[in-house]
């Protein structure tokens, strides 16, 4: 089968496009043909050796596609389900194997770009908003990078739950997005302080939660924009690790809480699993989600759609299809 | 009036016994005749310098008594009253002026030593166990220091609320006191690892929540302790403040959530002073809660009390009688 093979850690020119045989499922798990596969940051992070994996490997962790094989001892997929999934790696192919649990099943009201779109974004954005801090009606949230893969569907889904939505953005088309996506209010970074413009826009007092995916840049600003007891959720590292933390900043700032999540924490059961993913499902089904999907590529162009995506101009959602 | 002075930071002999005026109240302030002064290690913190003030300083952040004296403007309280305070310098005197708004009215059922031994700690404890963490019945805590001043309240709030309490201790004596306070396991850290204990004691899933005053010597193995999505509550830091440390670990470990909580925050109004401060004599004058006065030490045996005190030989509270 053809799939995107990454011999040795680096930039997006490590990624090129092999001919490896099509995987054999072991007893829980199942075969899958990809029709569609999502494209994270995480995938770079892989690539470029900050996340390890023995090389050589197949990057990407989401998808969208029909189940063709599966092991003696699967129960939950059988052959011809159409599934999607997080999480497993190999997805930049033609075909990935993967643990049953971690496939569910793509409902006929959705497409399998939609599924493949939402599956490590939707997830996230719904722990986020649910779990991680849960956002109730009338709280103000600041959401970093509010144009991004994440971000568009956070703004949408605070503003559902009745929360004010700050987002800090790059630049003037990316706060467009974010307005439409139902921000409150957008600062572009690029041209105004958000310590300052936050404080300015919560009168002093700060906000409840910030749900940021962006990491060093923001870091030590965030700790200035909360109120008290307010929670700091990082969920990624856009920008570089955040530098090692004294404990003893959160008791200054106001008694805050600090959390760095992971969604494997979060779908960590099949039985959660599958909530979050079927109320991501039917959000997007209703037309109560809206997902910008900016670009597909095929599958040999893998390289090119990891320039795009850490050039951070285009905005939304990125797809591979083999 | 004697008073405790600090003229330059050092170790308990840095504590020197004083005669300073009477104090006059600032118009927002009322003046107390001192039942009894609460001996806390934050006071330790401020006489050896790790916490900054200005120098001369009057130790001391809890007392008890009765308002000899108000200010132009006090309208909270009256000459006659009896109040307590915590978290304002000057109660190691016979005489303290203290922020009218900060003193809270002492009920009939506690006696002035209750409140000055209860107020800081108790308040802690409070915060703790219905805030920071609000203890849900059934879930489990691990308490490091459960013999202290903080810990004896905390385990029985703890374990009022029905919530399963592990405990850390370092010798038997403290480790029966602990039992008494309503603690469902001990550790004694001193002869096992209370990493590896704690695993077991709960079936390898790890607590809810470390409630961590030790800070230094426990912090990375209370994050090993806690179950994924878990919480570690640092309140203090008795062995060593917890050096910085890298947020990735927090992910690593389970998606983990840390705070630093300080009392202030969560008394940051007079309404939640009142409120906290309501709900800890409540418990005292109904039994719900005990407190444990083993040792009061005369003003001038000051040095003393805090010998005792950093030699960790004390359980319980220690109070200062001017």
């Amino acid at each position: 089968m053809k799939a995107i093979r990454v011999q040795q850690p680096g930039g997006p020119e490590m990624m090129e496009l092999a001919e490896v045989p099509v995987p054999l499922p072991r007893p829980t798990e199942a075969v899958v043909k990809v029709s569609v596969a999502g494209v994270n940051s995480a995938d770079g992070y892989f690539r470029d050796g900050r996340f390890r994996t023995p090389m050589p490997f197949i990057p990407g962790q989401e998808g969208a596609g029909v189940v063709t094989a599966v092991g003696a001892h699967t129960k939950t997929v059988k052959v011809g389900d159409c599934v999607a999934w997080s999480g497993v790696l190999g997805s930049y192919a033609e075909f990935v194997v993967g643990p049953e649990e971690h496939l569910v099943p793509v409902p006929a009201s959705i497409s399998d770009e939609q599924a493949a779109s939402s599956m490590v974004h939707g997830l996230t954005a719904h722990y986020l908003v649910n779990d991680a801090y849960k956002l109730k009606p009338g709280e103000t949230a600041l959401v970093h990078a509010a144009a991004g893969g994440v971000g568009l569907l956070l703004v949408q889904m605070a503003r559902t739950i009745g929360a004010r939505v700050i987002g800090t953005v790059s630049s003037e088309e990316k706060a467009r997005l974010a307005l439409e996506a139902g921000a409150d209010e957008v600062i572009v970074f690029t041209r105004q302080d958000f310590e300052t413009e936050v404080k300015r826009l919560t009168d002093g007092k700060g906000v409840e939660v910030v749900y940021d995916g962006v990491g060093r840049a923001t870091f030590d600003k965030n700790l200035n924009v909360m109120r008290l007891r307010g929670m700091l959720v990082l969920y990624g590292m856009s920008s570089g690790a955040v530098l090692p933390v004294d404990p003893a900043k959160l008791s200054e700032k106001g008694s805050l809480y600090m959390a760095r999540t992971t969604l494997a924490h979060f779908t960590a059961t099949r039985a959660e699993l599958l909530a979050r993913t079927s109320a991501i499902f039917g959000m997007i089904a209703e037309g109560k989600l809206k997902l910008r999907i900016a670009k597909t590529y095929p599958l040999a162009e893998a390289a090119q759609a990891h320039r795009d995506m850490e050039a951070r101009k285009i905005a939304g959602k990125l797809l591979l299809v083999p | 009036m004697k008073a405790i002075q600090v003229k330059q930071v050092g170790g308990p002999e840095a504590m020197e016994v004083v005669d300073l005026p009477v104090p006059q109240p600032k118009a927002n302030e009322a003046v107390v005749k001192l039942a009894a002064a609460g001996v806390n290690f934050i006071d330790v913190y401020f006489r050896e310098g790790r916490y900054k003030a200005t120098l001369p300083l009057v130790l001391g952040q809890e007392g008890a008594g009765v308002v000899t004296a108000v200010g132009a403007e006090v309208k909270s309280v009256k000459v006659g009253d009896r109040v307590a305070w915590a978290g304002l310098l000057g109660s190691y005197a016979e005489y303290a002026s203290v922020q009218a708004e900060r003193l809270v009215p002492i009920p009939l059922g506690v006696s002035e030593h209750q409140a000055a031994a209860a107020m800081l700690q108790g308040m802690t404890a409070h915060y703790l166990s219905h805030d920071t963490y609000p203890l849900k019945q059934g879930e489990t805590a691990l308490v490091h220091a459960a013999a202290g001043g903080v810990g004896l309240l905390l385990v029985q709030m703890a374990h009022n609320i029905g919530a399963r309490v592990i405990a850390t201790v370092s010798t038997e004596e403290k480790a029966k006191l602990a039992r008494g306070a309503g603690a469902h396991e001990v550790i004694l850290y001193t002869q096992s690892e209370f990493e590896v204990e704690t695993k077991r004691l709960t079936g390898g899933k790890g607590v809810d929540v470390v409630y961590d005053s030790v800070g230094k010597t426990t912090f990375e193995k209370g994050l090993n302790v806690l179950r994924p999505r878990g919480m570690m509550v640092l309140f203090g830091g008795s062995s060593g403040a917890v050096p910085p440390f890298d947020l990735i670990v927090l992910s690593q470990k389970g998606s983990l959530f840390v705070t630093r909580p300080s009392l202030h925050n969560y008394i940051a109004t007079r309404e939640e002073l009142v409120e906290r401060s309501s709900a800890v004599f409540d418990m005292i004058a109904s039994g719900k809660l005990n407190l444990r006065i083993e040792h009061t030490y005369p003003l001038s045996e000051v040095q003393r009390a805090h010998r005792d005190l950093e030699g960790r030989k004390t359980t319980g509270k220690l109070l200062l009688i001017p």
